[in-house]
Parts: structure tokens; C-alpha cells; sequence
């Protein structure tokens, strides 16, 4: 795709969208068997998958952490995810957003509760279309709530950026690609706690808290999206 | 003050109270303030507050009955499966309830690998190093039956209220029955019709396990299989 002339029309994006609006989110809990939890999550062309392993034995032994749980985190990308084929395996991408999914998951989880064992999160990106660490982030909180892993909450992630000099929410490969600036930020909603912030590009101290102010709002969206989820799984039925 | 009704369904980071409540399982204080830590039931029992998990791993803790498995031996005792992220550790005098003199005892004839043990949790250190014992009446080594394995957190439904679920799948089943807190069920039977049935019963606890009216399900599916009759 060449760049178009311009990514925002009217005050509308390319996809219709207005600049403080989610692409439709679409979060299902709990569909795989084997794992112990797992979750699936559409955000807008975004597909992806969360898997939830653990508490279980740390293999190799000498990683076990005698006081406390230790969490590992697998962002993968499918080679089909993509456009052009994406080479398997981990590359210096993929490491480093395994790497702040971690960390953007490991403040709300009661690691102390099981010392020497190990938590494991696996995030498979089936489809991309730019913002997967935030959705996989969305998706590995419901996948971890699913398989009962206690937590002080969830964690609600989302992208902001620049694009065509206006602050947009939850940016689209186009506008990722052709835009300034993108910044994914995932936080715990209840206390407002932010444990991922990543920038590419630039922000004037007024555009940041624009552009924070967004993401905010859009998380507690996300919080409510990912804790239906949950409900509608656990929900008690009626008999037919 | 309660922000939920009893036996409702909560979710993780879920204000459920405010005020001096006592905090047990599946739940976490913050100041005043009480939030669920799981996805679950909250039951709300005077001032105590409990959530109910509907999902997870077994954990040790002391006092619970499991259902382990023999996977390794040492010196003076064995090592447990018990379907747990920890291991368990059944010494030879905890098992026979004596002193046992090992240099002139050879314990391996006690127990081997694979077998099925029915014991009890006796002591759970800090570092979740969990110690086991197999003395009482009933515990010990499992001679015959079957084995089933379903979810830890589903055990609670296999019981039942007041051990109702329990009681129909015994009484209809013509079955005994030893149930684990660790998710795993020994099932002795004359029947292995009944048994089997016993079995597919305790499937779809595991499966139904959030749709109401469970109880009179298992017991008329029960019911149907005995009235079909034949060994």
C-alpha cells in the first residue's frame, strides 16, 4: 500500500472511525482444552490467542525461586500473521515484547502464593494489525484469570499516537505505519497503575497527556469488555 | 458493608466489601477495602469472606485427604504425585505409624512406584515443602478400584451439599467411593457396568459443573443406566 494522501478526512479516520474510538474488541474466555486457561482476543483485525499454564513445576530446577512463583511469558508471532511471511521463531522483536508483557502482568499476580513453581503465558499472534503486544496483553489477563491464578485485577491495554498531527486511539498497521508516533500503555484499571509504557516517535508534553488521557478511558472499556468475558464463562446456567 | 449478594459470581479485582470483615481464600484486603482475587462464588458467611474458585491447581494445605501416586523413593520413604505443582513426601513411619528400623527393614515392600496412596496432608512449610501421612483407618495403599482424575476446584460439586452429590453417586451407583481434594476419585465397585457409569457421572460434574439442577441429572442418568440392567 502506497501512503495515502491523507490519514485523517473530516475529522474521520481511514476506517471510519473517530479519533477517540476502539476498533471493535471481541474477547472470548476459556476455549482451549488442554491449557489451564486461555482467552481469545479480536481487536479490530488483531487476532490472537492466550494460553495459560501453571502454576506447575519449574523445569530446569535451578530457575525455581525458593520464596516465590516465577512468571514466563511467549509472545510468538504465525508466519501467516503477516503480509510477508514472517521467519519463525523468536527474533529481537518478539524477546522484548515476551520480555513487557511480563512485566506489564507481573504486578497484579500473587506470585508469593506458590513459591518454586512457574507460571507460564503464551501469546500466539494468528493475525496483526499493529497494536498485538496491547491485545495480547489484554488477552493473557483474561487467560490468567481463566486457569485461577489469583490477581489484585486485571490488565487493560491499549495503543495511542500521532497521526496527521492528531492524537488517535488504538492505531491500525496504515496509520502505525504512516502515522508519528505510537505508544502502547497497559494498566491496572482500578488503580490507575501503569505498567507498560512504550513511545516510537514524538509527543509535546501536552499531546502525552492527551494521548494518556485517551488510553485511560479506552482501558476501562477494555476492563468491562474482559470481565463480561469472564462472567459470560462462569455464569451459572439454568437448566433447559 | 457488602457490595455483593451471597453466592454470587465475582471476578478478580472485584470490590466486594468495605469494613472489618475476615479475609480467607480467593480474596485480598486493601485498607478497608476487600477484592476478590479469583474468578468465582463469594460466600459470605457472617463476618468471614471466601471465594469459592471455579478454576485451578491444587494446592497443599494441612489436613486435606489426596489421592497421590508413587513416582520416586529414597532412603526412608517416597516421593507423592499429587497433582499439584508440589510433590509429596510420605515417610515410611508416617505410613506404618511406628519406628522403623532401616537397616533392618527393606521398605520397598511397603510400597513401589505407581502405586496409589491414600493420605493425608500433615504439614505444609513456607517454601510449600509438603510432608504426608497414611496412618489412619482407610488410608494407605489402594488395592483395586479405579482411578479418575478431574478438576481440583470441581471436587467441591462431586461432593455436594452436605455430601448429597456424594450419596447419590454411592447409594445409585453401588459404588464406593474416596474423594481427594486433589481432584483425584478411587471408585471400588462389584459392578464394572456401574462403575464405568460412576465414572461417566463424575465426567459430567467436571463438565456441568456450572449449570444448575446437577444432582437430580447425575442421579437419573444413574438411574437409567442400572434400569438397562446386565453385567
Amino acid at each position: 500500500m502506497k501512503k495515502p494522501e491523507k490519514l485523517i478526512k473530516n475529522g474521520k479516520r481511514l476506517d471510519g472511525r473517530m479519533p477517540d474510538e476502539l476498533r471493535p474488541l471481541k474477547i472470548e474466555a476459556g476455549i482451549l482444552e488442554r491449557a489451564d486457561g486461555s482467552a481469545y482476543v479480536e481487536l479490530g483485525a488483531n487476532k490472537v490467542l492466550a494460553a495459560v499454564y501453571g502454576p506447575r513445576e519449574m523445569h530446569p530446577r535451578h530457575r525455581q525461586q525458593p520464596d516465590t512463583a516465577v512468571l514466563r511469558c511467549r509472545y510468538n508471532m504465525a508466519p501467516f500473521s503477516v503480509d510477508e511471511r514472517k521467519r519463525p521463531g523468536p527474533d529481537r522483536r518478539s524477546v522484548e515484547i515476551s520480555k513487557v508483557t511480563r512485566e506489564a502482568l507481573e504486578p497484579v499476580l500473587f506470585l508469593e502464593l506458590y513459591p518454586r513453581s512457574v507460571i507460564d503465558v503464551f501469546i500466539e499472534v494468528l493475525q496483526a494489525d499493529a497494536g498485538t503486544r496491547t491485545a495480547g496483553i489484554n488477552a493473557a489477563a483474561v487467560a490468567l484469570a481463566d486457569a485461577g491464578v489469583p490477581m489484585r485485577d486485571m490488565v487493560s491495554s491499549i495503543a495511542v499516537g500521532k497521526v496527521d498531527g492528531t492524537i488517535v486511539l488504538d492505531l491500525t498497521k496504515d496509520e502505525d505505519q504512516w502515522g508519528t508516533t505510537d505508544m502502547p500503555i497497559a494498566m491496572v484499571p482500578r488503580k490507575k497503575l501503569v505498567t507498560l509504557l512504550q513511545m516510537d516517535g514524538h509527543f509535546t508534553k501536552e499531546e502525552f497527556g492527551q494521548a494518556l488521557g485517551l488510553a485511560f478511558k479506552a482501558c476501562e472499556q477494555i476492563y468491562g469488555i474482559q470481565r463480561q468475558a469472564l462472567r459470560d464463562k462462569y455464569a451459572i446456567k439454568q437448566e433447559k | 458493608m457488602l457490595y455483593i449478594q451471597n453466592r454470587e459470581l465475582v471476578v478478580p479485582g472485584q470490590l466486594i466489601a468495605e469494613g472489618g470483615y475476615n479475609v480467607r481464600e480467593g480474596a485480598f484486603r486493601e485498607g478497608k477495602q476487600v477484592f476478590a482475587s479469583v474468578v468465582g462464588l463469594a460466600e459470605l458467611r457472617g463476618q468471614d469472606i471466601r471465594i469459592i474458585p471455579l478454576q485451578g491447581r491444587y494446592i497443599p494445605k494441612p489436613g486435606d485427604v489426596v489421592i497421590g501416586v508413587v513416582v520416586d523413593s529414597y532412603y526412608s520413604g517416597w516421593i507423592l504425585d499429587m497433582n499439584s505443582p508440589y510433590m509429596g513426601n510420605l515417610f515410611v513411619s508416617d505410613l506404618l505409624q511406628r519406628k522403623v528400623d532401616l537397616v533392618r527393614e527393606d521398605i520397598s515392600q511397603y510400597l513401589g512406584m505407581g502405586d496409589v496412596v491414600v493420605a493425608m496432608v500433615k504439614d505444609v512449610d513456607d517454601r510449600m515443602r509438603v510432608q504426608l501421612e497414611a496412618g489412619e483407618p482407610g488410608m494407605g495403599r489402594v488395592k483395586g478400584g479405579k482411578l479418575v482424575e478431574i478438576s481440583p476446584a470441581k471436587v467441591p460439586r462431586v461432593i455436594g451439599r452436605k455430601g448429597s452429590m456424594l450419596n447419590t453417586l454411592q447409594d445409585v451407583g453401588e459404588c464406593e467411593l474416596r474423594v481427594g481434594q486433589n481432584g483425584r476419585i478411587m471408585i471400588w465397585g462389584k459392578n464394572p457396568r456401574m462403575i464405568n457409569a460412576v465414572v461417566e457421572a463424575l465426567f459430567m460434574i467436571e463438565r456441568e459443573a456450572h449449570i444448575s439442577g446437577l444432582t437430580d441429572r447425575v442421579h437419573l442418568m444413574l438411574e437409567k443406566i442400572k434400569s438397562e440392567g446386565g453385567e
